[in-house]
């Protein structure tokens, strides 16, 4: 079974290799080969869809492979998915045959070079969910830069250089202390760079723990981008060609939020207990202030970047929210934000590769040239803002709901406040698909856009089906992510417990509030200090 | 169909098909409407109303046979944690009970009628407008049929918003004017912040009860203490009547969005933009009474929170009455209609707010009719006048286009509660039912809303009648009225149909001093089952008392009969001089007291100017400037000092040496005292 998985992962590689043999001319030769690879990789990792065994006994990682890669210094290639990793693996295998779709006309320089870039940024994306080794994680989520770097510095728009230089530094710079916890990490859990193994036997006092997870959450936290590391995020994705903005917002972003859910708060669970308060805060605040920055911005990429500030909020909002109905939600807005910002940018790349701006007011009124790009476009704003029958609605819902429900305290507050992202995002994205797609068309130079054609209905095709059969069915990919959340679940539990016996007092910190009405008291009797034990739902009292 | 009708079982498994049916339509049009052709487009949009509607039929008749009908459906979504709880379970479940089967039949009776009118009504776009538009109405039908199905509280929500994306569609269905895109963006947030309230009272009727379930939710509700106090999750520490109020109210400020109510009604006057008959399918039959049927489907919630019923009734009053008086000063016949829809609806909240709940719901049956055929008849109207809708330029139009006119003036008068139409009936019943009410939390509450609520009501008919004898009579003012003429069929058919349905609804809720207890209030003799432990909670009796209906004659006719005179009697001309000696106060109401304006200044342009203080001050200024590049550059000056020193220019090298030397020399030397 684990050949599956390498097959996946190196798969693209293994084209890149073969596409650097072509001939350096033959534009198409590049653009079809890479293709056709990334939809062989897309195919195999159905494997791993149906192969995937999402039951309560199955191992936690499936398809493994563990050899040692560098013995002497306790590396291995240690790789497997647990139903998370597997979730994001399919988002990027689906994805990168729409990507290389894309940029079908849209890249005329140098398309070798590009789609080499590509293949091998899936690679490396793969191998990053992939990973089950600290060091081979580490090489994988430090290789993704080389070809993002060229991607947005090569490809990129007029003012690539300073956005390539700004998202490079942001993202090595924390990344860099996340490598100095690692080595702290395998000297203290045994000369190793096993995750599992670090993860069953590192012991660190509760500075040197908030330590690390600092060393790790702000390397995620740049990834994610949480506010205030966000400010790369808008340069990097205005700047980038359409295929590099789908990957950044798709892939790219999660692997912030992955890193959060596999290694910073599994690693060291107290200190997420302890900090998850900020964590939230700043997620909520994200939330509302992407929300607000969307609603003054005159670039529509830019706009959409900002969007995704606030629809990453909400994921790790729900994932500090520590049930099970957040976490979910989490997981689940992880796909849905790949799958819809991934859809904006496709939508606003086809129209700038039409009219090369990306400034809003250089549109209005182009809905009557272009039905079905308007049309789809409106769809794809529906599946970001969380209209019910999409897949937006699911992943908010579970995660507000999640939030309300939970033990944060004032979760209540933190959902409310998070509920207000649902609001402000119909005003910025409504109002964007009123400037560019209604009123007069007043500008000559709108008259004649060409609608949609045939390879883009194509690339628009599955983001369209995967917004609806997401929206409608999402239990079998509920399914898939449950054992790792209720495995996250339980080592957050476990380590609530082992607070509890140094502080006897503590408050429940994980899991879901019963539903009040079963723990009702009659006024006269004074509440006891620590609320009724939250284990199993007890019955609703009857007619008193 | 033999199954549907001896089986329930059967008739529940169909229960699906009266929304996949529309959805359906929806679909097709949506595809391959362009291809299809109109008549095929016409066809199938009317074909899947009327499908809809006859299974709607099966399913009421058998609910009035006293069974209700209950898909069980598989979850939609389900997260069960590891403990093995699962609070957040939603099922694709839909219930047929009385009140849900009754919207049942007012939705898709009303929508295959308009759908029939509007095969007329918009035969003047091109292909592609024609199947937008049919698309758009198919997929409201199916939404609005998901709200009103819906057996918990998130699927209701699927319809909320799902309705609420129709609405937003057919507002803006003429998206190359300006406004008319505002209005649907301007509807869709308007609605987007009441379903914020929406989704927190959801929230905690899940943290309450750990469900959404309606069958739950009802059984849970009645055995609950509402003064014991809550012991954990968000509510810990509040008793369990705080909890509940919080939750009511939340779902209010949802209905209050969607139903058009103080302070988020601004979006439905605007909502105009749209076609007519989406104007009167969607914002008068039923998109807007969505709010009414929210707060009766969750009367057992209601019941325990006296305050949320208070803010209920008092919101409702207001409304209505600043409706009122804000419709006397429009020129617009559908803004009056708009304006007059806010204010029924607002009757209907104090009804379902005083826990007249049938009284409710049956004034939003009779509404749907007289409001949709009032709608239908401005788009007849509308097409006559080539689109001029300023009453000012109409005038004789009753022998222009007798059957618009005939058809309007019952729907004038059954609104106006002119006995003996339907309006009288349902209004009337909301009137007394709030008159003796008790509100266990705030007593007087009943008697003020019954107060404002006569008030507004004298005030519809002033003003209904006003536009009526506007519109209809006297002499042509303009030579498009001069030359207006009669629709065709498929407009004037569904006129009549909805006139008759006016003036019939009236049976359903003829008092018992009149018919005697047996044929008394039809309409809530048959939503017992549904509101019956409601009432019994709210300790509301039968009341039979005359007076009330005696004043609410006094109040339908006087007004009537003066606005007539003035408008087209022996008093004309009194209006004008009114307007001429308040100048000011006229332009207040005409300018609807400049709400809109309000919010603009006091929301609207503070959020916009936050937000770009905010991105200037904190993005760009202390986050770029200072960290991301301020930090680097102060790195860099640091560094071009320094860099200054290591040009590698020789001669500098050497100056700098021989300078230093000389400095050495002479420090050594002066400090030796040489």
């Amino acid at each position: 079974m684990g050949t599956l998985l390498n097959v996946v992962v190196f798969l693209p590689l293994v084209g890149a290799l073969v596409a650097a043999m072509l001939p350096k001319g033959e534009a198409n030769q590049h653009r079809t080969w890479a293709l056709v690879v990334s939809l062989a990789v897309f195919f195999v990792s159905l494997g791993l869809w149906f192969g995937f065994d999402p039951s309560r006994g199955a191992p936690e990682f499936q398809f493994e492979t563990n050899v040692p890669w560098i013995a002497s210094l306790g590396i291995g290639y240690h790789v497997g998915l647990d139903g998370v990793a597997l979730l994001l693996v399919m988002l990027t295998t689906a994805l990168a045959p729409v990507v290389i779709l894309s940029a079908w006309k849209e890249i005329e320089d140098r398309p070798k070079e590009f789609y080499i870039a590509l293949l091998f940024l899936e690679t490396a994306m793969i191998g990053t969910f992939a990973a089950l080794d600290l060091a081979l994680f580490y090489v994988f989520y430090e290789a993704i830069l080389i070809p993002m770097y060229l991607l947005i510095g090569v490809w990129g728009s007029e003012n690539r250089v300073y956005a390539t230089v700004k998202f490079f530094l942001y993202t090595f710079a924390a990344s860099v202390l996340m490598l100095v916890a690692i080595l702290y990490v395998y000297v203290n859990a045994g000369r190793t760079f096993d995750y599992v193994t670090a993860r069953n036997t590192l012991q660190v006092t509760p500075a040197v723990g908030a330590l690390l997870f600092g060393a790790f959450a702000l390397a995620f936290a740049v990834k994610v981008p949480m506010f205030p590391l966000h400010t790369w995020l808008p340069d990097a994705h205005t700047e980038a060609p359409t295929a590099g903005s789908v990957i950044l917002a798709g892939v790219l972003l999660k692997m912030g939020t992955f890193g959060f859910f596999r290694y910073a708060m599994p690693l060291f669970p107290e200190a997420a207990l302890r900090y998850r308060g900020l964590i939230a805060g700043l997620a909520v605040f994200g939330i509302a202030y992407g929300a607000l920055m969307s609603l003054v911005q005159k670039d529509m990429k830019r706009l959409v970047a900002y969007s995704s500030v606030s629809h990453l909020g909400f994921v790790m909002l729900g994932m500090m929210a520590l049930t099970a109905e957040g976490l979910t939600g989490s997981v689940y807005q992880m796909l849905n934000h790949g799958v819809s910002t991934g859809g904006l940018f496709l939508i606003v790349g086809m129209l700038k590769e039409r009219r090369h701006t990306r400034l809003i007011s250089d549109y209005g009124g182009i809905a009557k040239q272009v039905p079905w790009l308007a049309t789809l476009f409106v769809v794809v704003t529906m599946s970001s803002v969380g209209l019910p029958g999409t897949n937006g609605f699911v992943g908010e819902f579970l995660i507000l709901s999640g939030t309300w429900l939970s033990r944060l305290p004032s979760a209540g507050l933190f959902a409310a406040l998070g509920a207000t992202g649902v609001v402000l995002g119909a005003v910025y994205m409504l109002t964007l698909v009123q400037k560019v797609y209604f009123g007069p068309n007043h500008n000559p130079a709108n008259r004649h856009i060409p609608d949609l054609s045939v390879r883009e209905a194509f690339v628009l095709a599955p983001v369209i089906v995967a917004i609806v059969a997401m929206g409608l069915a999402p239990q079998p990919m509920l399914q898939i992510a449950k054992p790792s959340v209720d495995r996250l679940m339980a080592r957050m539990t476990a380590a609530e417990q082992r607070l509890r016996e140094a502080a006897p007092t503590l408050r429940p910190l994980v899991g879901t509030e019963p539903a009040a009405i079963a723990f009702a008291r009659p006024p006269a009797v004074p509440a006891p200090a620590v609320p009724a034990p939250a284990h199993g739902d007890a019955p609703a009292h009857g007619s008193h | 169909m033999p199954p549907l009708l001896d089986n329930p079982a059967a008739a529940q498994s169909y229960l699906w098909a009266i929304i996949l049916l529309p959805l359906g339509g929806a679909l097709v049009n949506g595809l391959f409407g362009r291809r299809l052709g109109r008549g095929n487009v016409g066809l199938i949009g009317l074909a899947m109303a009327g499908g809809a509607f006859l299974l709607s039929c099966i399913a009421f008749a058998w609910v009035a046979g006293g069974t209700n009908l209950h898909f069980v459906g598989d979850w939609w979504f389900r997260v069960v944690d590891p403990s093995g709880r699962a609070p957040i379970s939603v099922p694709w479940g839909l219930l047929v009970d009385r009140l849900s089967g009754t919207l049942l039949l007012i939705v898709t009776g009303v929508g295959f009628l308009i759908h029939l009118y509007s095969v007329g009504y918009m035969s003047h776009e091109d292909d592609a407008g024609y199947a937008r538009f049919f698309t758009y109405l198919n997929l409201f039908i199916a939404a609005m049929l998901t709200l009103v199905m819906g057996d918990n509280l998130v699927l209701t929500f699927v319809g909320w918003e799902g309705v609420g994306l129709a609405s937003y569609l057919l507002i803006g269905f003429w998206y190359t004017k300006e406004e008319n895109a505002a209005a649907g963006r301007k509807a869709f947030v308007t609605n987007r912040i009441g379903d914020f309230g929406f989704l927190l009272g959801l929230f905690a009727i899940f943290s309450i009860f750990g469900t959404s379930d309606f069958g739950q939710l009802s059984a849970r509700a009645l055995s609950l203490q509402p003064d014991w106090v809550l012991t954990s999750g968000v509510f810990a520490g509040w008793t369990m009547r705080g909890a509940l109020t919080f939750a009511t109210l939340g779902l209010f400020v949802g209905a209050a969005g969607k139903s058009a109510q103080i302070p988020l009604y601004v979006w439905l006057p605007d909502a105009m933009a749209g076609p007519t008959p989406v104007s009167a399918l969607i914002h008068a039959a039923t998109m807007v009474t969505a709010g009414v049927y929210l707060v009766a489907r969750t009367n057992f919630l209601f019941v325990l929170a006296p305050t949320s019923m208070a803010v209920v009734t008092i919101v409702g009053a207001c409304t209505a009455l600043l409706a009122a008086v804000i419709a006397f000063a429009q020129y617009d016949l559908k803004r009056v209609l708009a304006y007059s829809t806010v204010s029924q609806l607002g009757i209907m909240f104090i009804g379902v707010g005083s826990g007249a709940y049938a009284a409710g719901v049956y004034h939003l049956m009779t509404h749907a009719f007289f409001k949709a055929c009032l709608f239908l008849g401005a788009g007849s109207v509308m097409h006559a006048m080539h689109d001029d809708l300023d009453i000012r330029n109409m005038g004789g139009l009753w022998k222009k286009m007798p059957s618009t006119a005939k058809t309007f003036l019952v729907g004038t008068l059954a609104i106006t509660g002119i006995v003996p139409l339907s309006g009288f009936f349902s209004k009337d019943a909301i009137l007394a039912g709030a008159l003796f009410s008790h509100n266990a939390a705030w007593p007087a509450v009943g008697k003020i809303a019954y107060v404002i609520g006569t008030v507004a009501a004298a005030g519809t008919s002033f003003y209904m009648m006003r536009a009526f004898a506007l519109a209809f009579v006297g002499a042509p003012r303009t030579r498009t009225a001069e030359h207006a003429h009669e629709s065709d069929w498929t407009m004037t058919l569904p006129l009549w149909v909805l006139a008759f349905l006016s003036v019939v609804a009236l049976v359903l809720g003829l008092p018992a001093w009149l018919v005697g207890h047996h044929y008394a209030e039809l309409f809530q003799q048959f939503t017992n089952p549904v509101f019956g432990r409601a009432y019994k909670v709210l300790g509301i009796e039968e009341h039979s008392a005359i007076w009330p209906y005696a004043v609410a004659w006094v109040v339908a006719l006087v007004p009537g009969w003066l606005s007539w005179q003035m408008y087209a009697g022996s008093m004309r001309g009194f209006p004008d001089r009114f307007v001429a000696a308040f100048p000011g106060f006229f332009r207040l109401v005409a300018d609807k007291f400049r709400i809109d304006e309000l919010y603009e200044f006091i929301l609207l342009r503070p959020v916009r100017k936050v937000s770009q203080g905010l991105f200037l001050a904190v993005d760009r200024f202390t986050i770029e400037g200072i960290f991301v590049n301020g930090v680097p550059k102060a790195v860099y000056a640091v560094g071009d000092v320094l860099r200054g020193w290591q040009n590698g220019n020789l001669q500098r090298y050497a100056t700098v040496i021989a300078v230093g030397a000389a400095f050495i020399l002479w420090a050594v030397l002066a400090a030796g005292g040489y």
